[in-house]
């Protein structure tokens, strides 16, 4: 870990405290995991505090965990909303990830109060994976068809869908009709060797 | 009220026949529907290099002006009513061009929950035309396939 992420990681540590769930680096950057309760406040925190001054939301978007690892492998909540945070003033970067409580109904607070470039990207994760975002002016589909059922980016939704469309010469109109092809799915064969490449493959493949 | 088959075959309805079709062919005015990347393709046909109007094809804005649709891209369910009605607006006669592998039969999205499987499934297709997407060169033969279609129809002679 470089000293500037050491820096941020030391001004996180010491403005949250015990807000923090879990604080690691990946990818080059720091991982921030809050509780559900406390997001909106941090976010707010992340944003004013001097030490901090995350003053820029890049993206938010929605992730799927129920087949993390394999299917039955993730132990944790289903649905996470996690965001990409750019601090221009400062020079860092920092990626927070809020699990939804329930699973079955999942609910975050929305941060269109902090940072308001967010309201596109929350409905794009209320579209595709259902994560609804109490406080969010204007919660509409996004990108799929006008009156569509489902969230497709969840593992569940089948890849072909529930319904297909088609003209209906006596109604004059185009209508849905239940899907007629058996979805298919195929998993790519990889053919490789463990040290192709001289690539030390590690814990993630 | 139609004419179509009305009359018999004669030199007076078949050289009728031929010229409506010298008219037809020579200025076939496409509505403007790019969809996806087929449509970038579609401009370079329109564009100085390859050079549509030569043939009588301008690009129009409004449907009410044109003869031709080119489907050119990914049809999607939302679009598939918009691109109905913007068929239905068109004025005889018409005819649509399918452009590209997604038109054709929904191509790389074909087993996608979001897109339609075929523009055929919601309007009338006259010509397919292969690719992905297809050259300027590929649309300039479709075109000109389309063109060979409407001269081998007869609108007045049977």
């Amino acid at each position: 870990m470089s000293a500037k992420l050491e820096k941020l990681s030391q001004n996180l540590q010491s403005v949250l405290g015990d807000r923090i769930v879990s604080l690691v680096p990946a990818l080059n950057e720091l991982t921030l995991v809050v509780a559900a309760v406390d997001y909106l406040a941090v976010a707010k925190i992340l944003r004013d505090h001097r030490d901090l001054r995350f003053d820029q939301l890049i993206d938010l978007c929605g992730v799927d965990y129920s087949t993390y690892g394999g299917a039955g492998a993730w132990q944790g909540r289903r649905f996470a909303a996690v965001s990409q945070l750019l601090s221009v003033e400062m020079n860092w970067r920092l990626r927070l990830r809020v699990f939804a409580p329930d699973d079955d109904f999942p609910v975050v607070d929305s941060l269109i109060d902090v940072w308001n470039s967010v309201n596109w990207f929350e409905r794009e994760a209320f579209d595709l994976f259902g994560i609804m975002f109490s406080g969010h002016p204007d919660l509409r589909r996004i990108l799929t068809d006008y009156g569509f059922i489902g969230h497709p980016f969840r593992k569940d939704f089948p890849i072909s869908g529930y319904v297909e469309m088609q003209y209906d010469q006596e109604q004059k109109r185009v209508v849905y009709q239940p899907v007629t092809i058996a979805p298919r799915e195929i998993t790519p064969r990889i053919i490789r060797e463990e040290t192709f490449g001289s690539v030390k493959l590690n814990d993630h493949g | 009220m139609s004419i179509e088959g009305v009359f018999k075959e004669g030199i007076v309805t078949t050289s009728l026949d031929s010229l409506i079709n010298w008219t037809r062919t020579g200025s076939m005015w496409p509505v403007t529907f790019g969809l996806a990347c087929c449509a970038i393709e579609m401009i370079h046909t329109g564009c100085a290099r390859y050079d549509l109007d030569r043939f009588g094809v301008m690009f129009r804005a409004s449907p009410r002006q044109s003869d031709v649709m080119i489907i050119a891209g990914t049809l999607t369910n939302k679009m598939a009513p918009v691109l109905r009605k913007v068929y239905d607006q068109i004025a005889d006669p018409k005819w649509v061009i399918s452009m590209g592998s997604c038109a054709n039969g929904g191509g790389y999205y074909h087993y996608a929950y979001s897109v339609v499987r075929g523009a055929d499934r919601i309007v009338p297709v006259d010509i397919y035309i292969p690719g992905c997407p297809p050259t300027p060169e590929a649309l300039l033969y479709g075109i000109f396939q389309l063109q060979g279609k409407i001269r081998r129809t007869c609108t007045i002679a049977r």
